[in-house]
């Protein structure tokens, strides 16, 4: 399958702005489907995916450094990794924060997704993992 | 996502169809706002066609629920499957201020039997008083 292997994935990378949010959802739902995920995990990797890409675009402060989706299928489970160029945030702490549930994205992916890691990447930047146990 | 909105029954009912995101929330939100700025004290919300919702909706639906809940409720109509399944996972579900009904019809059952936090009955199986 195209999505085996360390090396191999699906990528796909945009600009980070709310508007693209649709094109990442469109994105995800074409690899849940492409192996085999029933509708209910796919609207959950949807939703959590757009979680961790909702934070990138919100944190991207004013920088433009794209933001990239890649999907790896691996013996077990089907990662997606978010990369960004900017600092994972806690929503809320911030000064622009608009509303009092800024909060609920990491509460969601984790609530989600079977595994959720965050790490920081060397250099600047964010990747967050998501893991749905196959 | 579409929105619109419309009095039904004496109520406000805000009809939202397709995807409800961090993108597009706050259209939501301001179609919401202009009710609440009535002085509002519940609001229908039909989400029969909504096909995905994420914490930007949720959030909005929140800090609905927190604002009427003293005084009254928000009604969420026809979640699908999904969607309620979010609702429940951020505690909306067990929040006084916040209902679920299946059909417009519920909802001018009692109240304290429309707050349906039950699944669907069938029609058949309401009960008579004697």
């Amino acid at each position: 399958m195209s999505l085996t292997g360390q090396s191999r994935c699906r990528r796909l990378t945009v600009s980070p702005e709310p508007a693209r949010l649709t094109d990442i959802r469109r994105f995800v739902e074409d690899v849940g489907r492409e192996i085999g995920l029933d509708d209910e995990r796919v609207f959950d990797l949807k939703v959590a995916v757009s979680e961790a890409c909702a934070n990138a675009v919100e944190h991207s402060g004013g920088h433009h450094h794209p933001l990239e989706v890649c999907a790896r299928l691996h013996d077990d489970r089907l990662v997606l990794e978010i990369s960004d160029g900017g600092d994972f945030r806690v929503p809320g702490a911030r000064r622009c924060s608009r509303r009092d549930d800024r909060g609920l994205g990491l509460p969601l992916m984790v609530a989600l997704m079977d595994e959720v890691r965050i790490a920081k990447v060397r250099g600047g930047g964010t990747t967050v993992h998501l893991s749905l146990y196959l | 996502m579409q929105v619109s909105s419309k009095t039904e029954r004496g109520r406000p009912l805000v009809v939202v169809r397709g995807e409800i995101d961090h993108g597009n929330s706050s259209d939501l939100q301001a179609e919401i706002d202009k009710y609440m700025q009535g002085g509002e004290t519940t609001l229908l919300l039909d989400l029969t066609d909504v096909t995905y919702i994420d914490s930007g909706g949720v959030s909005v639906l929140l800090s609905t629920v927190r604002k009427l809940r003293e005084h009254g409720w928000l009604g969420a109509i026809r979640p699908n499957a999904d969607v309620r399944r979010l609702i429940e996972i951020v505690g909306l579900k067990a929040d006084n201020g916040f209902r679920i009904f299946e059909d417009l019809d519920s909802v001018d059952t009692p109240a304290d039997k429309a707050a349906v936090a039950e699944p669907a009955t069938n029609s058949g199986a309401e009960t008579t008083d004697p």
